[in-house]
């Protein structure tokens, strides 16, 4: 899909060398400082975060503009059993390791500045990776002459309608978190429209675990180079996170140029934090999501990957 | 209904009881090809009675048994009389009128005649002759149909290169266009730069944006009728061109003399074969390419019989290889019978296919495809009537039943060798209407058209209804309950009366007020939520879920003539507007493959209003015309904007275009184009925060929807028309070369401001920045040249 992708943008650019796209320096009303609650954690073995900031003028430089002295905890289970997240540095609240089983329910308590906001997420099943492999693939036009390799994982969406994943991918350890490279699934497709349920993901997913970036001098670089690791994962989502990653996405991927064309309307987006309070006006921005999450890795050795025609 | 209305009919009929009176009937045509001539005024000398040809070019006048000298007139022919007795009987009279060769040459920008302007009754419509439309200096030198609707006074869109148009305040999918009477569901080429009607098969294009007839029914906004040449049937010509985008030719001429001619006209984009030698992409498959094609024919068999088929067919193709690409086009058919009861009943029967499709197809191998096509299909059967009833009364009565088949999606996903159809339930809809107008000359200064057109619709099985939970505005409604119904059952019905009304008033000749009022229903929706119309967009049908858009709108105008061929026509005209379940989208809707598709639709009210001025001189060296308008356009829907009105994407304030034709001499003109648009409403954050250390999220604290304007646009277009003359040996050859440029002064005219994080991969625990930018679509001047010829 990346490959074809490319192939459509380059049709497109015959068509759109007359468009232009230039920065600009408008002046923006800079909105009051609102909460904004980052809670996106895990069941894996490793430290878990919560980050609670606020919201900071579109044009300045982005930062962390942490709440200091806020409570944050999550209880879970059947049994209610509460885990208290510990301020580190500048907003960012941490456990040491992730906890809960899948089937738990999560509810999040965050208080801040006498407001206490709670939000409600569960732990979804979560299919395994049976492998991360790599193909050589060719693309020829343009003045443009490619070889290149892309890497691509094999999981199988389980029985059942109605899963919804975020796959994350990690180049040599780094998360691949441009926004065009958010992926989120519904069952082993793109969207909750057409059921495509319990096979392979489908071949476009498989394929966005691909970094397309290029050299300052605008030349292509092959998403993964001999000796370069790709590693997957799995998060499980509850559909409510599925919808809000989906419109995060329509928000932050936005193409310019010609494809301003066929662009959507800048708006908010629905995070699933609430007051306890119906009577306050404070609002909390942002989103508590728990993940059941599997992975799997490889190294690329062009050695094992065939040239095929 | 159908008594009321023979009810109806008979007591009309009743009223003729006229003694001794008898009528004269017939076609005006064009002496040179014998195409029919629409709008032409047939006038008994020396009184104020006379009609208008409707738009097969039939006029039937009816009078006191007397001699009379009747005239013939239409803008661009000469005028012409004729003695007629009407002592002893009803008379056929089928007249031509034939052009000056100093005229023929000239650029008329009306074609109707040189009064309609004060003494026609229809408002709020603007008439572009073919000609004119050729004129207009044009993007990449093609000549357009939509794109110079642009330049007329109520027409704006959300921008340079967006399908379609928007009439006073009205969204795309509201405008009805109609080829030779069939509706046509995405009037673009190649996403939206060019129109899908070839300007060598049109004859007539009328653009009515208020006051619309009864005969017009189902979208809220305007009527686009676009109405094809019936081919020349005294000889054979061809004509055609070269140009930067397309190569055009055309063929008419007569099967029998005088009694049937045909046209057929191509268009073909040839970007991609001279595209071919510089690039390998285009091979293996792969292409790059749109086209058309139009047909039409017709017979004369007798003087009260007429046969007419036409037919378009039109494609985009975009293939990336063999196997991987996109397609879509328009598909239309339309049979008429044109037939003459007595003198004074004139009848159309139609009968119409349309289709729009588009095609999908991705995957490099058998084993990991997806394939997709949706579809629009459209059956419909029209008996219209026009009864010439007597000088002061011309009804127009008929009805339209069509059977509306949607394929929103027929859809296969193979993932590593497995299988799913995931394909959505077809869709049908049967709409009817039936129509009564009468255009009533009340006094010899007042005219009045009234009618009405009551319009049924019905949802029919197979399918499913939904029934949808309640959710916070603005956000997903959950789907509660699927029921199921059989072949034939009525899921959902609808009806509606819309009254129609239009009003003249002659203060004198040279000057008259107009009204009207009328409500329009539109029962099927186009869903897009991109800022233009995009060709994956799909129709979806009224339901229990979704109800019918409501259109009012009333408008009131001044006309006034100058000159002594009353050469400068002027007009101005207030429109207020309002319409009632527009469809809106939640954030983040899914409108395609989604069988839940209405759960992601909201719906909300608009209103709009204007003023609009329009100045044309339509004889002379110097032709053309300047229109402004002042308008606003808004919203209010539950869910956006804190339910408070909001202005449309395509709100434009200041509206200001001047066309201008000029004659240097015999072999060269010059035509220019001024537009100035007030910038369009967009959608401005005022914070931003940071999600997972990755995304940054534009916020705005107050959940305003287009709270700020783009900068405004302005744009010059010039183009020359040269006559090359006879260079060939055969006298009828002429050729002309088309010079034109595009944004002359290159201007980066803005179409969007948006928001976005910086593309670069943060290092380490950095975060992106954020920055604000600016799209124009044509960055720069577009020159091009192209040649013409016609044989």
């Amino acid at each position: 899909m990346n490959a074809l992708k490319t192939k459509y943008i380059y049709i497109l650019l015959l068509l759109a060398t007359m468009a232009c796209d230039d920065q600009i320096f408008p002046t923006l009303d800079d909105g009051e400082p609102v909460v904004v609650i980052d809670a996106f954690i895990n069941n894996k073995n490793e430290p878990q975060s919560i980050t609670v900031s606020q919201t900071q003028p579109y044009l300045n430089e982005t930062e962390l503009l942490g709440i200091e002295d806020a409570n944050v905890s999550v209880t879970y289970g059947v049994s209610n059993t509460s885990v208290v997240f510990d301020h580190d540095s500048n907003g960012v609240y941490t456990v040491d390791s992730g906890f809960g089983a899948i089937g738990d329910n999560f509810t999040l308590t965050v208080v801040v500045d006498g407001e206490t906001f709670v939000s409600y997420s569960s732990m979804n099943r979560v299919p395994a990776i049976d492998s991360v492999t790599f193909r050589y693939e060719e693309f020829a036009g343009f003045g443009q002459d490619l070889e290149f390799y892309m890497g691509e994982f094999w999981s199988r969406d389980l029985a059942g309608p109605g899963d919804t994943y975020w796959i994350k991918a990690y180049k040599n350890g780094s998360f691949l978190g441009k926004p065009e490279e958010l992926s989120i699934t519904f069952d082993a497709g793109f969207s909750s429209g057409g059921i495509i349920d319990d096979v392979i993901f489908i071949q476009p997913i498989r394929d966005s675990v691909n970094p397309f970036d290029e050299e300052d001098n605008g030349d292509f670089i092959s998403p993964y180079a001999d000796g370069d690791s790709l590693y997957v994962e799995i998060h499980s989502i509850t559909n409510e996170t599925f919808n809000y990653l989906n419109e995060l996405i329509t928000q932050t991927d936005v193409e310019g140029g010609f494809a301003a064309l066929f662009a959507s309307p800048l708006e908010n987006l629905n995070g699933n934090i609430e007051n306890t309070n119906e009577n306050s006006d404070e609002v909390a921005l942002g989103f508590f999501s728990v993940s059941a999450v599997e992975g799997n890795g490889k190294r690329l050795d062009i050695s094992e990957v065939p040239i095929e025609e | 209904m159908k008594q009321f209305i023979l009810t109806c009919v008979l007591s009309f009929f009743a009223l003729i009881t006229y003694a001794q009176e008898y009528s004269i009937s017939g076609y005006i045509k064009d002496a040179s090809n014998g195409e029919t001539l629409i709008g032409a005024t047939v006038l008994v000398k020396g009184s104020s009675q006379g009609v208008v040809t409707n738009v097969y070019g039939f006029y039937s006048l009816s009078l006191p048994a007397n001699t009379y000298d009747i005239e013939v007139r239409y803008i661009g022919y000469n005028t012409i009389s004729n003695q007629v007795d009407l002592t002893q009987g009803d008379q056929r009279l089928d007249l031509e009128l034939g052009t000056d060769n100093l005229k023929l040459e000239e650029v008329v920008v009306t074609a109707e005649s040189d009064d309609a302007n004060v003494t026609d009754l229809q408002m709020s419509s603007n008439k572009l002759d073919i000609k004119t439309i050729t004129k207009v200096p044009s993007f990449m030198g093609e000549a357009d149909v939509i794109r110079s609707l642009q330049l007329v006074p109520g027409v704006s869109s959300v921008g340079e290169g967006a399908s379609g148009f928007n009439v006073r305040g009205g969204s795309v999918g509201q405008n009805m266009i109609l080829l030779d009477e069939a509706p046509v569901y995405n009037s673009s080429h190649l996403l939206g730069f060019f129109s899908v009607f070839n300007p060598d098969a049109v004859k007539d294009v009328n653009l009515i944006k208020g006051g619309i007839p009864a005969r017009y029914g189902g979208r809220i906004s305007s009527v686009l009728d676009i109405r094809m040449k019936e081919g020349n049937n005294k000889e054979f010509h061809g004509q055609g061109g070269i140009g930067t985008i397309f190569s055009r030719l055309a063929l008419e001429g007569p099967i029998i003399k005088n009694k049937a001619s045909f046209i057929v006209a191509g268009r073909r984009s040839y970007i991609d074969i001279l595209a071919k030698p510089f690039t390998d992409v285009l091979n293996g498959g792969a292409a790059l390419n749109f086209y058309d094609l139009t047909m039409k024919a017709n017979y004369n068999i007798n003087e009260n019989n007429r046969v007419y088929v036409s037919g378009y067919l039109g494609r985009d193709n975009f293939k990336f290889d063999a196997q991987q690409g996109f397609n879509w086009g328009n598909n239309t058919a339309t049979v008429r019978w044109n037939h003459i009861f007595g003198q004074k009943l004139f009848s159309n029967f139609t009968a119409i296919f349309s289709d729009y499709d588009y095609v999908l197809a991705f995957g490099d191998d058998e084993d990991d495809q997806f394939d997709w096509n949706s579809r629009i299909r459209t059956y419909s059967f029209k008996p219209e009537f026009n009864l010439f009833l007597n000088p002061k009364n011309e009804l127009t009565f008929g009805g339209d039943i069509s059977l509306q088949q949607f394929d929103p999606a027929n859809a296969t996903v193979v993932s590593d060798g497995e299988a799913l159809n995931i394909s959505l339930d077809q869709k049908y809809a049967l709409e009817a209407a039936v129509y009564l107008s009468n255009n009533h000359k009340i006094t010899n200064d007042l005219q009045v058209e009234y009618g009405i057109r009551y319009s049924k619709y019905w949802l029919i099985g197979p399918g499913n209804s939904y029934i949808y939970g309640d959710a916070e505005a603005g956000t997903r409604k959950p789907i509660e309950q699927t029921v199921e119904h059989n072949n034939g059952e009525v899921i959902q019905s609808y009806d509606n009366f819309e009254p129609r009304l239009s009003a003249k008033y002659l203060i004198n000749s040279k000057n008259s007020i107009k009204a009207s009022y009328n409500k329009t229903n539109q029962y099927i929706h186009l869903i897009s939520n991109t800022t233009a119309s995009n060709p994956l967009d799909v129709w979806t049908p009224s339901s229990n879920n979704i109800k019918p858009q409501t259109g009012h709108q009333v408008a009131a105008g001044w006309f006034r003539n100058f000159g002594a061929n009353n050469n400068v026509e002027f007009s101005v005209e207030s429109y207020y507007r309002l319409t009632f379940d527009q469809i809106d989208y939640i954030s983040g809707a899914d409108l395609l493959i989604n069988e839940y598709l209405e759960g992601d639709l909201l719906s909300g009210d608009g209103r709009a209003y204007g003023l609009e001025l329009l100045a044309k001189k339509n004889e002379g060296k110097l032709t053309g015309w300047v229109s402004y308008t002042i308008a606003k356009t808004e919203l209010k829907v539950d869910g956006i904007n804190d339910k408070e009105w909001y202005p449309t994407r395509y709100d434009q304030t200041h509206n200001f275009k001047i066309a201008a034709f000029y004659e240097i001499n015999r072999r060269i003109s010059v035509s220019s184009n001024f537009t100035f648009l007030s910038g369009t409403p967009t959608t401005y954050p005022n914070s931003k925060y940071v999600i997972q250390g990755s995304y940054v999220i534009p916020h705005n604290n107050d959940d305003e929807r287009n709270n700020v304007r783009i900068p405004n646009y302005h744009r010059l277009d010039v183009s020359t028309t040269i006559e090359l003359g006879k260079l060939v040996k055969n006298k009828r050859y002429n050729s002309e070369l088309v010079i034109s440029i595009y944004n002359l002064y290159s201007r980066r005219n803005p179409f969007s401001i948006y928001f976005t994080q910086e593309d670069v991969r943060p290092e380490g625990e950095a975060l992106s920045q954020t920055e604000a930018r600016q799209v124009a679509i044509i960055g720069s001047y577009i020159p091009s040249i192209s040649y013409n010829f016609r044989f």
